[in-house]
């Protein structure tokens, strides 16, 4: 019996430190898809998550929004999603009140649409809640203004401060239109440096924030992710994000539940201005399907996709990186490269070193003398994370090792890259593109 | 008279054919082609075109264009006068909201009083972050700020000097800048200059001023997330620490304990020191193999091949003195079952501890640890 009850201890422990799910409601974690009828697309939790379903009217101790940050599933000149947790794991009430407008004031925000709730497992005592609001059928490169929370059975209501979006321009229409992208990534473990670098974005105006993956140093630290989410809101607030899947994400359910992104949220594309995003996950959870399922996918969107003006292509691990480290993935190069030749990407935007490093124009592992056909590797994977050595190949045009983030010029007849560090200063060394 | 009728009607033709809007198209598109040649006549066509008129939907564009490109060419007061062209238009949010950022950037460095050092700053920082030796960039970088300690970029300069000693190797001057630049930034909210010379004392080594400097930071105006990740990577080097100089002793013990007891088994330190010159069998069996791996490592990454090869070097050692000593114990008496599994056993700790060693001295735990939660790195 006493040997009985010292095994049980330590299973009572666990339990006690890890909270009873159950205080939650009816946590089931094998995740779920809910369908968004305005936007004609739906919203799929994975295993470990909760099956997303609409917010009810209940408040818990501390509803106050917090970490709020936008994404994208649709259309992004018509589509928003805005996602954000409370100050405690029980709110369930989940709104959004917004209007056309940029810098409005909460009482000018005439329009409210309820939003959605689903709870993930995850380190810590309680498993956190993620809140998500869907706007669809939206102006195409509109500023609106908006602000999130909810209202309880009592009438009570706790919303975040007001925010501007801006939706993504409709090109046809606006032929001079011009989209800036952030791009950035490898911030884990450095978030006074990533603070820095969200200062520097920010007055730059960006669209659309490019994240190359590694926010966290493991995927499944929540602890790690409010940091992350925390020292981004002042800009993920106003600017959407898209990430790419690193591999300290480690494929855990929180990086899925907390980033709203197209398709199965790994292998995707979008239209965002001139340019075609594709992302994908060089990081799955079986390496065979690098050169198998995903390498169909990620082919399949650069094929839907071979009209468009700019193509960008944005995973974690560098093909090309002249870092000590990592250095450049061969097997990357033996699943992918062929597509990327095959689509005249022209931009390849990585991280994972953390260094940052411009290629010269490549074809098939061969330098080229222009860039007319040919693809560009860049590896800034300097967000904050400890960084390491560079180095020089025959492929490197610059590299250096330096916190780094970059803003990406998307016209129609021009893609600029422009670099800097996370003081400001430019990196002399960017990119530059016209299509005639 | 027809021929007059005639004529105006060609005019007239011509005048409606000239659309503003497409000419400035095509203009765009001409400065676009001069920019990404990097020709310094772009920024100038960029103007002309925002000067021309009447107003297209691409004059505000062409402002913004020449004024981003006036900007990476470090000509400020021209970026400063090119962005106040698109805020004065003022026909695309967006536009303003950017051409209001590079403002606030360029007027917060201090105006145009420091146009010129800062655009000596930007060159000497590429020049000592670039491909080459920066070592004549930095002295000069450190003559700028000495030069111009007001300069609101100094600390940015002084920190990027202590970087680049610290990438040099030449760890005291390194810390003398990191210590210049962390004093200065003494007020500085967020006190990250402080942190970077924390993270600086931890990599050199120096964890009791490390210690020091941590508790010392100003608890209102730290970032406290910075300084709780500071905390940590100092507890990490302390711990690492401890077990290196462990390591170290227990290695050191083991040799000493080795030569001791095979003393006492040939009789003298002579007939010991005769039978350590010679390479036993062992080193004849690894060291082509150590030779071997290494040369296979080479062209993959340098830093998993400088480990190869110092594990190599350690375990030749190691087999060498192993060796050795097996030799001086069968002189003095047949090896018994249980001394040589003793023996196998301690050389196997001190190759691990070897190991280790070199792993740790070359900042490879980190690695090892993503490779053993992540799988092998890809290749």
């Amino acid at each position: 019996m006493r040997t009985l009850s010292l095994l049980a201890a330590p299973l009572v422990l666990v339990a006690c430190v890890k909270g009873n799910p159950t205080d939650l409601g009816e946590f089931v974690g094998e995740g779920g898809t809910y369908h968004i009828k305005d936007c004609g697309y739906d919203v799929t939790t994975r295993y470990g998550a909760e099956a997303p379903k609409p917010g009810q009217p209940i408040f818990g101790p501390d509803p106050t929004p917090r970490l709020v940050h936008l994404g994208i599933i649709g259309d992004p000149k018509t589509t928003i999603v805005a996602q954000w947790r409370t100050g405690d794991e029980v709110t369930r009430a989940s709104q959004i009140r917004f209007a056309k407008g940029a810098d409005l004031q909460a009482n000018e925000l005439t329009e409210t649409r309820e939003g959605l709730e689903f709870a993930y497992d995850s380190t810590g005592a309680v498993s956190p809640r993620m809140h998500q609001a869907h706007l669809c059928e939206l102006e195409p490169g509109t500023a609106y203004s908006y602000q999130v929370g909810g209202t309880d059975a009592t009438g009570r209501q706790s919303f975040s401060p007001v925010y501007t979006f801006h939706t993504a321009p409709d090109v046809i229409a606006h032929p001079d239109a011009e989209v800036v992208f952030g791009f950035v990534g490898d911030s884990r473990g450095g978030y006074d440096v990533w603070n820095m670098l969200i200062s520097q974005l920010s007055t730059r105006s960006p669209d659309l924030i490019l994240f190359s993956g590694d926010a966290v140093t493991i995927g499944l630290t929540q602890l790690e992710w409010e940091e992350f989410f925390a020292r981004a809101e002042p800009l993920f607030a106003r600017v959407p994000f898209v990430s790419a899947h690193g591999n300290h994400e480690v494929n855990a359910v929180n990086y899925y539940a907390q980033i709203a992104m197209p398709g199965d949220q790994e292998n995707f594309g979008l239209d965002y201005g001139f340019a075609h995003v594709t992302v994908g996950n060089d990081t799955p959870d079986d390496i065979s399907k690098l050169a198998g399922e995903f390498k169909t996918k990620i082919d399949a969107d650069m094929t839907k996709s071979e009209a468009a003006r700019w193509k960008l292509f944005m995973h974690h691990q560098p093909m090309f990186s002249a870092s000590t480290r990592h250095g450049p993935s061969m097997t990357l190069q033996d699943a992918w490269l062929s597509t990327v030749d095959k689509h005249h990407i022209d931009l390849v935007l990585n991280g994972h070193d953390h260094d940052y490093e411009v290629s010269k124009p490549m074809i098939n592992k061969q330098v080229q003398a222009s860039s007319a056909n040919a693809t560009v590797f860049v590896v800034a994977g300097g967000a904050g994370a400890e960084l390491y050595d560079n180095g020089m190949d025959f492929w490197t045009l610059y590299s250096e090792k330096t916190y780094s983030a970059a803003i990406i010029h998307v016209r129609r007849d021009q893609l600029t890259l422009d670099a800097f560090r996370q003081d400001g200063t430019p990196l002399p060394q960017g990119f530059s593109k016209t299509k005639p | 008279m027809i021929w007059r009728v005639l004529l105006a009607l060609v005019a007239c033709a011509a005048i409606a054919s000239a659309d503003p809007e497409t000419d400035a198209d095509a203009a765009f598109r001409r400065a676009g082609e001069l920019a990404a040649r990097s020709d310094p006549a772009a920024i100038t066509a960029f103007e002309a075109l925002g000067a021309a008129r009447p107003i297209t939907r691409w004059t505000d564009d062409a402002w913004a264009e020449a004024a981003r490109l006036a900007e990476n060419a470090r000509d400020y007061a021209r970026a400063r006068r090119d962005y106040l062209q698109v805020v004065a238009l003022g026909t695309d949010d967006r536009l303003v909201a950017r051409a209001r950022g590079a403002l606030a950037r360029i007027e917060e460095l201090g105006g145009e009083r420091w146009d010129a050092v800062r655009a000596a700053h930007e060159r000497l920082a590429s020049v000592v972050n670039g491909d080459g030796d920066p070592r004549s960039g930095l002295r000069e970088l450190a003559e700028l700020v000495r030069a111009n300690p007001a300069y609101p970029r100094a600390n940015v300069a002084r920190l990027t000097i202590a970087m680049g000693w610290e990438s040099e190797g030449d760890r005291e001057t390194a810390l003398g800048w990191f210590r210049a630049a962390a004093d200065a930034g003494r007020s500085e909210p967020g006190q990250h200059v402080r942190l970077e010379y924390v993270r600086a004392l931890v990599r050199a080594g120096e964890l009791a001023d490390a210690d020091l400097e941590l508790s010392s930071l100003d608890a209102a105006l730290v970032d406290h997330g910075g300084a709780r990740q500071a905390a940590e990577a100092l507890a990490a080097a302390h711990h690492g620490r401890k077990i290196r100089i462990g390591l170290a002793l227990a290695l050191a013990l083991l040799i000493a304990a080795g030569a001791i007891v095979a003393r006492r088994e040939v009789g003298s330190w002579r007939a010991l020191a005769k039978i350590f010159a010679r390479p036993p069998l062992e080193v004849w069996f690894l060291a082509p193999l150590a030779v071997l791996l290494a040369v296979v490592a080479w062209p993959g990454n340098p830093l998993v091949a400088r480990a190869v090869r110092w594990i190599g070097i350690a375990g030749v050692a190691t087999a060498w003195l192993s060796g050795s000593l097996l030799e001086a114990a069968r002189t003095a008496s047949p090896l018994r079952t249980r001394r040589t599994l003793l023996h196998v056993l301690l050389v196997i700790a001190a190759v691990g501890a070897a190991a280790y060693l070199v792993v740790d001295g070359l900042g490879l735990l980190g690695l090892l640890e993503e490779t053993w939660r992540g799988g092998p790195a890809m290749q």
